[in-house]
């Protein structure tokens, strides 16, 4: 028992490692797109640390509390989530709906703390992120409903081993739109450019960071990176086939999350009842065509 | 040279040990700068080509930033009328701490071509600490970055001290800002 | 869209019938100027916007201290016959009062403010005209008026830098120095902007 928590904060500390290092990377990758040199691949270590090296006001014990409640509970989530076949922390225990359940403790932890801050940007921030929450789970949910009832199973570890089987294509191949739909869906869940409505940096003033400054954006941002690192390796899981060893999950997951940055680069912001619209119309459609395709007719793409 | 096996490793005093850390975070300090641009006066205009391609600014670790209290620089970029100090005062004041001025142009150092102006202040040092000035009207932008660069030179060697003398010497500061302002709250003028 | 000199003629014509106008000035086909006395202004206002000068573009004053006087200049716009209209009047300097068009243009209530602020002119019936909109802490006279000195304001409120003379050292070149006298007085007699 107390082997499986120590492999899994392992698990946590090495997906925030990932991902940090991949956005640095990825921070320099958009730079020389746009014909300069870019950061060093380190830099978002060094704005962290940083951060934490601030002394900043609190507003309250509210204030304070919802941050490490946030930090705390999506660490919780991280240490589930299984990176190969083999790592896993608790075995058995790495079902689909355990991370859509304690996502919502982190997004909850920041909702509360910024609006216990009182700021009206905050506010406005908070009730935009949960819009957006609203309109890209429902297509998500269907997609992955239908992929549970393609394999039979609802652990993460065994879509991964179903997709590996030989004969057996990646989801993303196999059911086309689903796929489609997996990506908008996690342009979504990540906050990335169309769909960026939430944070607006100009807009409101970056929505509900906007009280926080040094130690407190500090571990906001740890959550951030670290809720990153779940949402791409779920992804992973679900659509391009789990991995066998560690160095193919890694080429997946630098394939995934720098395509997704290379998409986010060129596009502007939506408003919020655009985002809601887009989602709710051809996303939808696609959705659902894609479970009755898979359901009822039982096709699916196979190379 | 003696050998450390039979002499007793000296133990470091607390300021040794508090300067030591300071020095780590000092690296991390100085390789993120984040900034507050407060882009009112005619100097603002060079920092677009910082910013972007032409002299990449994100290569250095600074980076525009929303609000005040989560950047570490103020940039007051040109002149200051009596109604933008007092708005002025309240943002340094909201930033946290440990926090730099830049002054860019000719305006702040000693009022610059608004020197005779009945509505323009001419000192900026009197009202809020200041850390680097960028002297020209307006600066070419590479001595824009040179500023920059200098700032970060100036935290590795410990003399960018602006916010440590704001809190020593509150006084001085707060008896200049009520000379020429008044008490610094802001009033609504329009609806009032 | 109408001929514009159209406009323009129908406009003299409508001004000339009502009022006893005391300069005309057509700009170009685009601007028309009416200088008018006092006591007409208010109501050629009420005429123009009945007619379909609706909008107010601008409300400010010009200060002639020779003659003592100070001019109030309207701006109005119509969006129909485009010709914007330049309505002025002359009033006495040592103490400038204009009734208050804001029950004709609501707009005007700012306008009016920023007028009294910069110089000098009550416009009573407007209730806030007095209150503060844009100077802070002001304690001297109006400032867009041609005898206020900003440099003197400038020198008594803010404080200046001190800088060290030792650069400023001139050069003691004998051969130049009957020119550069000759130019540091001339400098020194076209300080307060009076000529030669």
């Amino acid at each position: 028992m107390l082997l499986n928590i120590l492999v899994g904060f392992a698990i946590a500390f090495f997906g925030f490692v990932l991902q940090t290092s991949v956005a640095g990377v990825n921070r320099k990758i958009i730079a020389r797109l746009q014909k300069r040199y870019g950061p060093k691949w380190y830099q978002e270590f060094l704005d962290i640390f940083k951060l934490l090296s601030k002394r900043a006001t609190s507003h309250g014990w509210i204030f304070d509390f919802g941050v490490i409640m946030a930090l705390g509970g999506i660490i919780a989530t991280a240490m589930f989530m299984p990176l190969t076949n083999n790592i896993v922390a608790f075995a058995g225990y790495d079902n689909f709906f355990i991370f859509v359940y304690l996502i919502a403790v982190g997004m909850l932890g920041m909702a509360m703390s910024a609006s216990g801050s009182g700021n009206p940007y905050a506010s406005i921030g908070v009730m935009r992120a949960l819009t957006t929450m609203l309109a890209y789970e429902v297509p998500f949910m269907i997609i992955v409903l239908t992929i549970i009832n393609t394999t039979g199973f609802s652990s993460l570890t065994e879509i991964g081993l179903f997709q590996q089987a030989s004969g057996n294509t990646w989801f993303l191949i196999a059911l086309p739109l689903g796929g489609i739909v997996g990506i908008l869906s996690l342009m979504g869940m990540l906050g990335k450019k169309p769909f960026e409505t939430y944070i607006a940096p100009a807009e409101i003033a970056s929505g509900p960071m906007v009280e926080y400054g040094g130690k407190q954006l500090g571990m906001l941002f740890i959550m951030h990176e670290i809720t990153v690192f779940i949402e791409v390796s779920l992804f992973v899981h679900l659509f391009l086939g789990g991995a066998e060893n560690i160095f193919i999950f890694l080429a997946k997951y630098f394939a995934v999350y720098t395509f997704v940055n290379l998409i986010s680069n060129v596009n502007g912001r939506l408003k919020i009842d655009q985002v809601v619209k887009f989602y709710y119309k051809w996303p939808l459609i696609m959705a659902i065509t894609q479970a009755i395709i898979a359901i009822y007719f039982g096709w699916v793409v196979s190379i | 040279m003696k050998s450390t096996k039979f002499t007793e490793p000296r133990k470091l005093s607390k300021e040794e040990v508090d300067r030591k850390w300071w020095e780590i975070g000092d690296f991390f300090r100085r390789n993120s700068l984040w900034m507050l641009m407060y882009c009112t006066g005619c100097c603002a205009i060079e920092l677009p080509p910082a910013m972007t391609s032409a002299y990449d600014m994100e290569r250095l670790g600074m980076g525009p930033m929303a609000t005040p209290r989560q950047a570490d620089i103020l940039l007051i970029s040109g002149y200051l009328s009596v109604k933008s100090l007092r708005r002025v005062i309240y943002t340094y004041e909201q930033m946290s701490e440990p926090k730099y001025v830049v002054g860019l142009g000719s305006c702040p150092i000693n009022g610059g071509i608004y020197h005779d102006s009945h509505a323009v202040i001419n000192q900026l040092d009197q009202y809020i600490p200041v850390d680097t000035y960028v002297a020209g009207c307006m600066p070419n932008t590479e001595s824009v970055m040179n500023g920059f660069v200098d700032l970060m030179e100036q935290i590795r060697d410990k003399t960018a001290k602006g916010w440590i003398k704001y809190k020593e010497n509150n006084e001085w500061y707060k008896k200049n800002q009520k000379a020429a302002l008044g008490e610094v709250i802001i009033h609504d003028e329009f609806h009032e | 869209m109408m001929n514009s000199m159209n406009n323009v003629e129908f406009l003299k014509g409508l001004m000339n019938q009502n009022f006893k106008i005391v300069e005309t000035d057509v700009i170009d086909q685009y601007q028309v100027s009416f200088v008018l006395k006092q006591a007409d202004v208010l109501q050629a206002l009420v005429t123009l916007r009945n007619a379909g000068w609706i909008q107010m573009s601008y409300l400010s004053a010009v200060d002639w201290p020779d003659e003592n006087k100070i001019e109030v200049v309207y701006i109005l716009m119509n969006w129909e016959r485009p010709v914007h209209i330049q309505i002025r009047t002359k009033i006495d300097r040592n103490d400038p009062v204009m009734p208050t068009i804001i029950h004709i243009y609501p707009g005007a209530k700012y306008y009016e403010r920023e007028c009294h602020e910069f110089f000098g002119v009550k416009f009573p019936g407007n209730p806030d005209y007095q209150k503060q909109l844009i100077l802070e802490m002001w304690d001297d006279m109006p400032p867009l008026r041609k005898d206020f000195d900003p440099k003197a304001y400038s020198d008594r409120k803010f404080t200046k830098r001190e800088y060290n003379e030792d650069y400023l050292v001139l050069s003691d070149q004998n051969d130049k120095k009957a020119k550069r006298e000759a130019r540091k007085e001339r400098a020194e007699s076209l300080k307060g902007g009076q000529k030669i």
